[in-house]
């Protein structure tokens, strides 16, 4: 507009940094929240699944059907403007998005529990362990190693669905970016984009880096490989 | 031989989705709503990404909207509070669901609308404008002329009727030659990039463009579409105090200085 005589365009995003900067809080913010609540429901949720018997088996089950079978967008606008878990978007998305990631993260546990040779519970039983105890000393910190590639997975699909908070008005990275093309310069919608793009990478990679740094630091050596 | 005990039968799934729905319901009904406390304090909610109605420069929500509400508003016993900025398609939703008061978004009064929310008195009438890039050798003078080629607009807005109905509907123009984007800025770099001929925006919008972009408005279509704010259908007590105040603020000097300020010598 008037106001704003027009700048070359890379000059525009530069100026923009600060902008961009609080849309990355909240994405970031959003994302550990999100993953967070998801560990704590999916983890339990996951051992339910290969230990758990009889009706809380079931339920556990059953949510994890219709939560991994429901959009996102779906889960999101019926916690928001159906039922009103929060007031607050930020609250309601991070639910939505716990919700969803727990019934995912419930999965990626539930494979590593069972990709635990049997043979070792059953070792861990005869040396007198109660089965609790077994599942915990031994099955859990090799099962919790087994994770890690796919908790990668998870954390970058948390971390690039944040964007679909602007559905309820929580305002992220990639809105804050698609607020700058729109109303400010119209012609930087493509530097913008980049920007933003590779600041999702810079983010990525390095959460992926900080995990694997994790799994070889608590490698098992001369453990056997998953 | 037994079943797998992983599958969920077709029964359980069905029992759990009914029993999630219930449990939805009545948690729906204990949310309560949400809103000020204060009885004339409200909130409204628009959708940045249109300019110059409402748009964000520098992080901050500006547009004739965001004047003209204010400016409407100050002449009623009310107070705004502030603004709430969402999708434009979740406006409807945010607004019966209490989180905001009043739509201020470029909203066009139209009957589907009209059944699930209410509008004030129109503030604003906006014809749609055919553009063009400014230095091709296509400058259709009517609809009929878009016939064959690639045309553009942004989803669910008005310019995106018009080529669905005048159109798409008519046989003059097949579906695959119509492009929907997610915003108008998006269908005008297409435009640019010669990806489509012809963007169909609403008249104000495409003034600007026009100001900005090697872009030009080849002729515009009158559609008499006019602008509402939009409420509650049960809220008519302050419908009625936007209207009066809204036509204080049209009666004064007030409206003249805002169209001036953003849409230039109109």
């Amino acid at each position: 507009m008037h106001a704003f005589p027009l700048q070359s365009d890379w000059a525009f995003v530069l100026g923009s940094l600060d902008l961009l900067f609080e849309g990355l809080v909240v994405t970031v913010a959003l994302t550990a929240a999100s993953i967070a609540l998801g560990f704590l429901l999916g983890f339990p949720a996951g051992a339910v699944e290969v230990y758990g018997r009889g009706p809380l088996a079931r339920v556990v089950e059953t949510a994890g059907v219709v939560l991994r079978g429901t959009p996102l967008l779906v889960i999101i606008i019926i916690l928001f403007f159906v039922v009103s878990v929060s007031s607050s978007a930020f609250v309601t998305a991070a639910v939505a998005l716990g919700l969803r990631s727990g019934a995912y993260q419930s999965q990626i546990f539930r494979g590593a529990l069972q990709s635990v040779d049997e043979g070792q519970l059953e070792a861990a039983r005869s040396i007198g362990m109660g089965r609790l105890q077994a599942i915990r000393h031994v099955v859990v910190p090799q099962a919790l190693r087994r994770s890690v590639p796919g908790f990668q997975n998870e954390f970058t699909i948390v971390l690039k669905d944040t964007s679909i908070a602007i559905v309820i008005g929580l305002g992220e990275l990639l809105t804050v970016g698609q607020n700058l093309y729109q109303g400010g310069q119209s012609t930087a919608a493509l530097e913008i984009f980049l920007t933003v793009s590779l600041i999702y990478f810079v983010l990525t990679f390095t959460t992926n880096r900080t995990l694997d740094y994790v799994d070889d630091y608590f490698t098992i050596p001369g453990g056997e490989q998953a | 031989m037994r079943m797998s005990e992983n599958r969920t039968s077709r029964r359980e799934y069905l029992t759990a989705v009914g029993g999630t729905a219930v449990t939805l319901s009545i948690a729906g009904c204990m949310g309560g709503g949400g809103g000020g406390s204060d009885e004339n304090e409200i909130v409204a909610g628009t959708a940045p990404g249109f300019p110059p109605f409402e748009m964000k420069q520098e992080g901050e929500l500006v547009g004739f909207d965001i004047d003209l509400l204010e400016a409407v508003v100050d002449e009623t016993e009310y107070t705004l509070t502030g603004w709430k900025e969402f999708e434009f398609k979740s406006l409807i939703p945010a607004l019966t669901n209490d989180n905001i008061d009043v739509v201020a978004a470029g909203m066009t009064i139209n009957d589907e609308r009209d059944q699930t929310i209410d509008f004030t008195d129109p503030y604003y009438s906006s014809n749609q404008a055919i553009v063009v890039r400014a230095d091709g050798d296509f400058s259709p003078g009517s609809l009929s002329d878009l016939s064959g080629h690639a045309v553009g607009a942004q989803k669910g807005t008005t310019g995106e009727s018009v080529v669905q109905e005048q159109l798409i509907d008519g046989g003059s123009l097949s579906a695959d030659n119509y492009n929907s984007y997610g915003n108008y800025v998006l269908a005008v770099e297409d435009l640019q990039n010669g990806n489509i001929d012809a963007v169909v925006i609403d008249q104000p919008v495409a003034e600007t463009f026009a100001a900005q972009r090697p872009v030009a408005i080849a002729f515009t279509y009158e559609t008499g579409e006019n602008f509402g704010f939009g409420v509650r259908e049960d809220d008519d007590e302050f419908t009625e105090a936007l209207n009066s105040g809204l036509a204080a603020v049209q009666d004064g000097s007030t409206y003249q200085d805002l169209t001036n300020k953003w849409f230039g010598q109109q």
